[in-house]
């Protein structure tokens, strides 16, 4: 592989990055490139020496989506590091891929459960009233204030399980970042 | 899985050799990854994402400097923070690699 088939594979992974972050990556293999060859090693040899791109924009790609974590905390920042700690570790997904799959599961069953709840709630204090004669005004009223009460509840749960896997997940990412760290250390001082 | 065991491991070593390496004086990222590669046996391309994410959690500064014979180079500079990450880095891995050695040594 020459210096321009490392360089071309190593944009490739890193697509869809920020343009900044991509031009820095690539800065530092061109600069390393055009080091290597003033000291008279052949193109070939550097690639080689340097290692899998593929492997290389991976590794990039996570770091920067940990990074973006650190400092956004929205959906888009959590769905970004999560697939990016899950493009670096091919063996873990099989072991990873069901308990993620079940917790996103519930938190899904959350979700909708909430809006469920949520909506009858909205439907029997509105609707309730003008329906059954003779309305039971009080009652309605209150059963629906808690019914939507409860599918706030069951949203806010849904939410923060989300938000608790996400550190989770990103906490086992940084395991794999460094493990002599992060293995001695307690969790909390992670960063 | 072996192979997967090794890459984490020296991954795991690679920042505490970097800041030993460090600690002794300024270097740029050429220098550091075929200093490393040759002591360790790691890609050399490790080394950039790895000097990255140290730079942005405050271990090592950047400059640059003229190169007489190409682009010019970025030095990396260990910070105070970087040097006591170095020490306590130095302790664990001295007493992990000590309780290893013992282990291995009643082994054989």
């Amino acid at each position: 592989m020459n210096r321009q088939d490392f360089i071309d594979r190593f944009r490739r992974g890193l697509r869809g990055l920020p343009q900044s972050a991509m031009t820095e990556s690539i800065a530092d293999y061109e600069t390393h490139f055009a080091e290597a060859m003033a000291a008279g090693r052949s193109e070939s040899e550097v690639s080689a020496a340097l290692g899998d791109p593929d492997r290389l924009a991976r590794e990039v790609r996570a770091q920067i989506g940990l990074k973006r974590w650190d400092m956004e905390r929205n959906p888009s920042a959590a769905a970004n590091a999560i697939f990016a700690v899950l493009g670096l570790g091919a063996i873990d997904i099989l072991i990873l891929l069901p308990i993620l799959m079940w917790i996103a599961g519930v938190i899904f069953a959350f979700a909708l459960a909430a809006i469920a709840l949520f909506c009858v709630g909205a439907v029997m204090m509105v609707v309730g009233p003008v329906v059954v004669h003779p309305p039971p005004m009080a009652a309605l009223i209150l059963a629906g204030l808690g019914l939507i009460g409860a599918g706030a509840f069951a949203g806010s749960v849904a939410g923060i399980g989300a938000i608790l896997c996400t550190h989770a997940l990103v906490w086992y990412g940084r395991l794999h970042l460094r493990i002599l760290q992060p293995a001695l250390e307690p969790q909390g001082q992670l960063s | 899985m072996v192979e997967a065991v090794q890459v984490q491991l020296k991954k795991g070593v690679l920042e505490l050799c970097v800041l030993a390496l460090l600690s002794h004086t300024d270097a740029y990222g050429y220098e550091i990854a075929s200093r490393l590669a040759t002591g360790i046996e790691m890609g050399e391309g490790t080394v950039y994402p790895l000097m990255r994410r140290m730079q942005t959690e405050g271990l090592v500064t950047t400059y640059l400097v003229e190169s007489p014979t190409g682009p010019s180079r970025k030095y990396y500079r260990i910070t105070d923070l970087g040097r006591t990450r170095f020490e306590s880095q130095k302790t664990e891995w001295t007493a992990f690699s000590a309780a290893v050695d013992a282990i291995l040594g009643e082994a054989s």
